[in-house]
């Protein structure tokens, strides 16, 4: 499977300001690895014109100026910046920040723990012990801010709630799939929430809201409320500062 | 600079700060937000002597007013609006001075256009989120006005009387808000092709604009197809302007508060032009749509872009001879 070129791309234009990037290959974690590291290149080398990308799990949504530039010219630049791209070594604009983030598991901060822990055939306790042994790595921001992440080790793919839930609290702690997202505010979702942290992920009021970007490393480390309460938790921030 | 305040004494259903909306946001899952007509937003601070993307009011519904406690140099535009200040009727798409003390009402009329633009000289002071005025409602960003709004600005009145004729005639790009159903250019997308006879479909048939309509989406109500094979679409990023059928019948055009992802079928996206009427369409308005090829989609947008380049440099000119500069970044891309 380990693919020393990167695979070829596809680009469709999307309106008369957009093209949509994807990686069309049988693997699905071959294609979302492959985005992954193709927006990577791509924001560190953007081409002229281009406004700014939205990631989709398997694509990259590219907006531009169409009087900069053209769907022509931006596909250009995709198709040179993507042959240029061994998949196996992702560029790495910044180093990773580390991320031990505190969260109470239980039945009232958990409500889908225990129907997650039925569906992958493991006991709640089991579940909470295979969030706090996964290695996450942020793979993009999603709505408002959300810290998406890959990495989940479960024996199978969590699925998602059939009917969404209307209001999850800001700090649930969510999965689905082999990924996990922090609710940033009250809101909808359709994730399996298993716990919560007690720290706030994302502050309107700080010129940078958020402390964590792509590429970087989670860890979630079981609380009690006790601990949890004791912790005086504000704004999240990272645990280790590289050097 | 001095300070000016401004008392608010009438706000509409929603009024808020805003501007053109956040640059380089969406890459990190904020949509980019700002004035649901980016183009009447634009000219109502070109009309003032701000540059385009300076903050100003937008306002939705109702009867917004202030009064200001030094002259300030204002414009109005957006959907066709009463102006009036200190109860007689003023210009809307124009410079206008509202003197100290005097209050400036605008009432739209908001069957024919949902939105007005306020723009007044100097900046307005406000919060902001990643380095924009505008609100983010998700992010709990509401930036609605209280009582009194505070200004910095240049503007010293022109010095001349009442009795004169208007100061100003500029060459204005009016966005029309006709009284029948409006026609919006739609450019297809590749998603088109798994709903056979949509195409046609949309474009013989008429959409009206639903109550649960925001700058999230426009929904609306109208004949509408769902592709034959229930496969599921991976969740990928949505334009601005998508055309999107959801699994309900029911079509929607995505606003500028988008969620920035979604795996529902898209069968085509707005052209740039259209987005500010799609801007001003409120509950009850009829749509139509226009497929366009994207060539003549660029085309119409560039030739927007002529015209506000156009107005900027005359709005500089004729300020310039009436000795107010209004700022040395007036022309700013």
């Amino acid at each position: 499977m380990a693919t020393a070129q990167f695979p070829a791309v596809t680009v469709e234009p999307f309106g008369d300001s957009a093209v949509m990037v994807t990686v069309p290959h049988p693997d699905p974690a071959l294609r979302r690895a492959a985005i992954v590291a193709f927006r990577e290149r791509f924001l560190a080398d953007r081409p002229h014109g281009v406004l700014d990308v939205v990631s989709g799990l398997e694509s990259l949504l590219v907006e531009f100026d169409p009087l900069q530039t053209a769907p022509t010219h931006v596909e250009y630049a995709v198709r040179l910046l993507a042959r240029r791209l061994p998949v196996h070594e992702p560029l790495r604009p910044r180093t990773a920040l580390r991320f031990a983030i505190p969260v109470v598991f239980d039945e009232e901060t958990g409500p889908d723990l225990a129907a997650v822990a039925e569906e992958v055939g493991l006991a709640p306790a089991e579940v909470v012990e295979a969030i706090a042994q996964s290695t996450f790595t942020i793979s993009l921001l999603g709505a408002a801010m959300a810290p998406m992440m890959d990495g989940l080790r479960v024996p199978r793919p969590v699925r998602r709630r059939a009917e969404p839930r209307t209001d999850v609290a800001p700090g649930a702690i969510m999965v689905a799939g082999t990924n996990a997202i922090i609710q940033p505010f009250p809101g909808p979702t359709g994730w399996r929430v298993v716990g919560r942290t007690p720290h706030t992920i994302v502050d309107i009021s700080r010129p940078e809201p958020v402390s964590f970007g792509t590429g970087d490393i989670v860890r979630f480390v079981p609380v009690t409320r006790d601990e949890a309460a004791a912790l005086d938790a504000s704004f999240l921030l990272p645990t280790e500062v590289p050097a | 600079m001095t300070t000016v305040g401004l008392d608010i004494t009438g706000t509409g259903w929603i009024t808020t700060f805003q501007d053109l909306g956040r640059r380089d946001s969406e890459r990190r899952g904020v949509p980019t937000g700002g004035a649901a007509d980016q183009h009447s937003a634009a000219v109502a601070n070109v009309l003032v002597g701000n540059p385009r993307g300076a903050t100003l009011i937008e306002n939705l519904g109702g009867e917004p007013a202030f009064v200001p406690d030094a002259d300030v140099l204002v414009a109005v535009t957006g959907g066709p609006a009463r102006v009036t200040v200190g109860g007689a009727p003023v210009d809307s798409w124009s410079p206008v001075v509202v003197p100290a003390g005097q209050e400036l009402r605008v009432r739209g009329d908001v069957g024919l256009g949902a939105r007005t633009y306020l723009a007044v000289n100097g900046v307005l002071t406000t919060e902001t989120l990643l380095g924009s005025a505008a609100p983010d409602a998700r992010m709990g960003f509401t930036q609605s006005l209280g009582s009194r709004v505070c200004l910095e600005s240049g503007f010293r009145g022109f010095r001349r009387s009442h009795f004169t004729p208007p100061l100003f005639r500029l060459p204005v790009p009016v966005l029309r808000c006709p009284d029948g159903p409006w026609v919006i250019d739609v450019v297809e997308s590749h998603g088109i092709q798994a709903i056979p006879g949509v195409r046609e479909l949309i474009a013989e048939s008429s959409y009206v604009v639903t109550g649960r309509s925001n700058h999230v989406g426009l929904r609306l109500d109208g004949p509408v197809r769902h592709p034959d094979s229930d496969t599921e679409i991976v969740s990928h990023g949505v334009p601005i302007g998508a055309l999107q059928i959801p699994h309900a019948d029911e079509l929607i055009v995505l606003g500028r508060y988008r969620s920035l992802t979604a795996g529902y079928p898209i069968v085509g996206v707005a052209s740039r032009a259209s987005l500010p009427l799609l801007g001003q369409a409120g509950p009850g308005r009829e749509l139509r749509f226009r497929w366009v090829d994207r060539e003549t989609s660029v085309r119409r947008f560039a030739r927007r872009e002529g015209e506000l380049r156009v107005l900027e440099r005359a709005t500089a000119d004729a300020f310039g001879a009436l000795g107010f500069e209004p700022s040395a970044h007036l022309i700013q891309h």
